[in-house]
């Protein structure tokens, strides 16, 4: 087990290592003028001049690339040319928005999907089964921009129940001051006691959160539902029915139960790519996460903040796909054994 | 199994109940106006800050004049300097400073202040820090006298009111540097000072108390810019009138948007102007006639019309209309195939060497349309365009290095401070290295002319305005660019926001100026 780890641990610095090297080469290969970007709208000759070197671009291009590893290995990102902020700082600032959105949006869909995909199973081609599918398909096959705007118009437009954009009320944020000590508003307002900031915060999650799971909840729930299927026509599951135990003790304490693995990785993926995928939700929501912050770097050649942010996202996603890898252990007596 | 729907449901419920049973209870009216930004605040630091930020800047910040919009009275109201006068030989601007005023962080405003200002925006070399650069030295002779002397004549009433590199703050702030500023901190004397900034979310600004102009009940307490990057977003907040301002107005929403009730939408002329630049040394365009015949080959009127949504003039001319100087003299360009292909014959270019390049930045619907329809029309006379879209960044370098640059070049230009030199000498004064000029034009007749309109802007204004009037006319008839369009801002707001005066020399709106009637 140790020894496991210990393998995956080093396999994981070597794949960073690889993605540092690829987006570095990228990020320098691909024409464009960080410098210009960097300098607003009418620079001189001599400030270009001075940005270049101040940014290392006059150095032979190894030179840049030993120097750039070493300021990774020790978290220093630069600063970013777009917002002017040390790249690490940008980071971990916007992370936990994100965390918020991401996280909340995935414990949505496990309590959605999985009751859904086991119900679709049990009641296999019933008009339940139908409409679960039909809404999943939907969800799957509409553009999340779409979904996003539809509950915009429909919430806020229409019934004015919940906020357009951001994450907390512009003068809630500003009346009701909490600690960040989190990052997370929710908890955050929380521990402060700032229940009506708590209240805004949640608010202004509900229609972003529903917009992801509405976007993942489709994956989930034929996952779910597939497995399930096959396992109901497992001998053991006929036994246990024969036993007459409960049906709800079956399907969840005995059926359920043999669906994990696959589920587990199914959820990992999705919970991985959507803390560096949930990009177009923040932007029709404004959320103030990665999302938004990549798209801004990449579209403006702000290469430190590109950099930063790719390593962070392929560290995070190989974190989880660990730990996916070590919940199989948890869950599978199997793998103990052997 | 009706446990789960019910989990489902109510899930899906839980979410939306969140929002009565936390709904703010009722707050300390506040006068809020919300301006919706597209973008954040990047440069705090007022000697550095050359972009977005003029919003917070004019706002939070006063130079020593503020430049009046055109068809104003006078041409400058007094904010920090009170009266202002220039020696006879036009070397010396002495400045009556405004008495009794403090910074935001209690500093006294005073002539020191206001050389360290200037001083230290000259020294660091960045941003708008060139518009001092004839200013020789900076004298504070008393508490309340400023004198600026010039190596030569300058107009430093306008370079005072520019809307960028002009703004005064406190000393005590400069001391504690560029990275202070960047924590979203600011020491100004302006009507609000900034409260807080929540990165990618919001700029607050709460009115100063202090501030030399005084309060009354309607002036806005507090001012939100609140960060939405999406138009839709925009639209939809303004719609609810959760936003007063949005800054992203689509072309084609202004009419629809002005029909909706509690909505006002328009544009009004900007000093924003458009042309593509005609590399006069790169053949074929090195040739005059054949850059006249390209002049003949744009539909000036259809760009407008229907490229632009009507949001735009056609040119005349490398000076916007509405700003001081222009010649009015000068006939727009005229779209004619007639007279293009005649240009072309006569030109004595061989009908093998019609080829020409275009660089556009890639990202603008208006100028992808406009070069199009341009390469159509050129095709029909023969000549081959080839279009090369690209990021601004990467295709300024190209068109600095003659080697690497296209025939034609797409610029939208607009002043740092209310001159028409701006464009005259930023675009089109031969430049050794070029820099803006990305026609490499070269021609001292036209170098001596600008020079000596410059020189005489502060002394003798309407000798100058003679000499620019010339220039432009000059400009024209070499053909070094076809000057297509001046640009106008498209404004969208809340009807009851009265007092909205859109001044073309500052992207912003003064908050102080206005106020919602009940």
């Amino acid at each position: 087990m140790t020894r496991y780890v210990a393998q995956r641990l080093a396999m994981m610095v070597g794949i960073l290592f690889g993605v540092l090297t690829v987006t570095f080469a990228l990020s320098r290969v691909i024409p464009s003028s960080p410098v210009e970007t960097m300098l607003g709208h009418r620079p001189s000759p001599e400030q270009i001049e001075a940005a270049r070197q101040m940014l290392g671009l006059d150095r032979p291009l190894y030179e840049q690339f030993i120097l750039f590893l070493g300021d990774a290995v020790r978290g220093d990102f630069g600063i970013s040319l777009r917002t002017g902020q040390p790249v690490t700082e940008d980071i971990f600032d916007r992370m936990t928005a994100t965390f918020e959105l991401t996280t909340l949006a995935v414990i949505l869909v496990i309590l959605i999907g999985i009751p859904l995909g086991v119900l679709s199973a049990v009641r296999r081609n019933t008009m339940l089964d139908h409409s679960a599918r039909g809404l999943s398909i939907a969800g799957v096959a509409l553009p999340v921009f779409l979904i996003g705007m539809l509950l915009q118009m429909a919430f806020y437009g229409g019934l004015g129940w919940l906020p357009l954009q951001g994450r907390i009320g512009a003068e809630i944020l500003l009346d009701y001051p909490f600690e960040r000590v989190t990052g997370l508003y929710i908890v955050d307002t929380a521990l402060a006691g700032q229940w009506t900031a708590f209240g805004s915060a949640l608010n202004h999650l509900a229609l972003p959160v529903l917009t992801l799971s509405i976007a993942c909840l489709a994956i989930i729930t034929r996952v779910t539902r597939n497995m399930m299927v096959e396992v109901l026509g497992e001998d053991y599951i006929r036994t246990a029915r024969a036993y007459g135990l409960p049906q709800r003790v079956v399907y969840f304490r005995y059926a359920l139960k043999a669906t994990l693995i696959p589920m587990l990785t199914v959820i990992g993926l999705t919970y991985g790519f959507l803390l560096g995928g949930s990009v177009i939700v923040e932007f029709v929501f404004d959320w103030p996460g990665l999302g938004g912050y990549v798209v801004g770097a990449i579209t403006k050649n702000d290469f430190p903040a590109v950099m930063g942010v790719t390593l962070f996202l392929a560290t995070m996603y190989l974190t989880i796909n660990l730990i996916i890898d070590l919940a199989y252990y948890l869950v599978d007596p199997r793998l103990r054994a052997s | 199994m009706k446990i789960f729907k019910k989990v489902g449901l109510g899930l899906l419920t839980l979410a939306v109940a969140a929002s009565w049973a936390f709904a703010p209870g009722a707050q300390a009216a506040k006068n809020t106006v919300t301006y919706a930004m597209y973008g954040d605040v990047k440069d705090w630091d007022p000697s550095i800050a050359f972009s977005l930020e003029v919003m917070m800047l004019a706002n939070v910040y006063e130079p020593l004049l503020w430049y009046n919009p055109p068809g104003s009275e006078t041409q400058f109201t007094p904010a920090l300097a009170t009266s202002w006068s220039v020696s006879d030989d036009g070397l010396a601007w002495t400045f009556k400073l405004r008495e009794g005023v403090k910074f935001h962080d209690g500093e006294p405003f005073n002539a020191a202040a206001a050389k360290a200002s200037i001083e230290r925006t000259r020294a660091m070399k960045k941003g708008a820090y060139y518009i001092w650069a004839a200013v020789d030295r900076i004298e504070a002779p008393d508490e309340h006298t400023l004198v600026i002397r010039t190596k030569e004549p300058t107009p430093i009433d306008l370079i005072a009111s520019s809307q960028y590199g002009a703004y005064i703050f406190s000393p005590k702030a400069a001391e504690k540097g560029t990275e202070w500023f960047n924590q979203g901190n600011a020491a100004g004397t302006g009507p609000y000072k900034v409260r807080q900034w929540a990165k990618g979310q919001q700029v607050v600004l709460e009115k100063n108390p202090d501030f030399w102009g005084g309060w009354t009940d309607k002036n806005f307490d507090r001012v939100i810019l609140r960060i939405v990057t999406e138009n839709a977003t925009q639209v939809q907040m303004l719609k609810s009138g959760e936003a007063d301002f949005i800054s992203l107005v689509p072309a084609d929403a202004v009419a629809t948007l002005d029909k909706e009730e509690g909505i006002s939408a328009y544009a009004i002329p900007s000093w924003k102007n458009s042309q593509f630049l005609i590399n006069t040394q790169k053949p074929p365009t090195d040739n005059k006639k054949f850059r006249q015949a390209l002049t003949h080959l744009w539909d000036y009127e259809a760009v407008v019309r229907d490229i632009y949504a009507g949001h735009a003039e056609v040119a005349r001319g490398a000076i916007p209309a509405t700003m001081w100087g222009h010649n009015d003299k000068i006939s727009p360009q005229k779209f004619n195939i007639e007279a293009a292909r005649k240009l072309l014959a006569d030109s004595g270019v061989p009908q093998k060497d019609w080829k020409i390049t275009m660089a556009y930045i890639g990202a603008s619907e208006e100028y992808k349309n406009s070069a199009l329809l341009f390469q159509e029309k050129a095709r029909q006379v023969g000549v081959e365009v080839e279009l090369l879209p690209g990021e601004w960044g990467t295709i300024w370098s190209n068109a600095k290095k003659l080697e690497t640059a296209p025939n034609l070049q797409s610029m939208t230009w607009w002043p740092t401070y209310p001159t028409p030199n701006d464009w005259l000498i930023g675009l089109f004064r031969t430049e050794e290295k070029a820099l803006f000029n990305l026609s490499h034009y070269a021609n001292p007749a036209y170098d001596k002319l600008v020079d000596d309109a410059t020189s005489l802007e502060g002394s003798d204004r309407a000798a100058a305005i003679a000499k620019y009037a010339k220039a432009q006319q000059i400009l024209v008839d070499d053909a070094v660019a076809i000057f297509y369009a001046d640009i106008k801002t498209r404004i969208a707001r809340r009807s009851n926001i009265e007092g909205l005066q859109v001044n073309p020399a500052y992207n912003a709106v003064f908050f102080y100026r206005v106020n919602r009637v009940q």
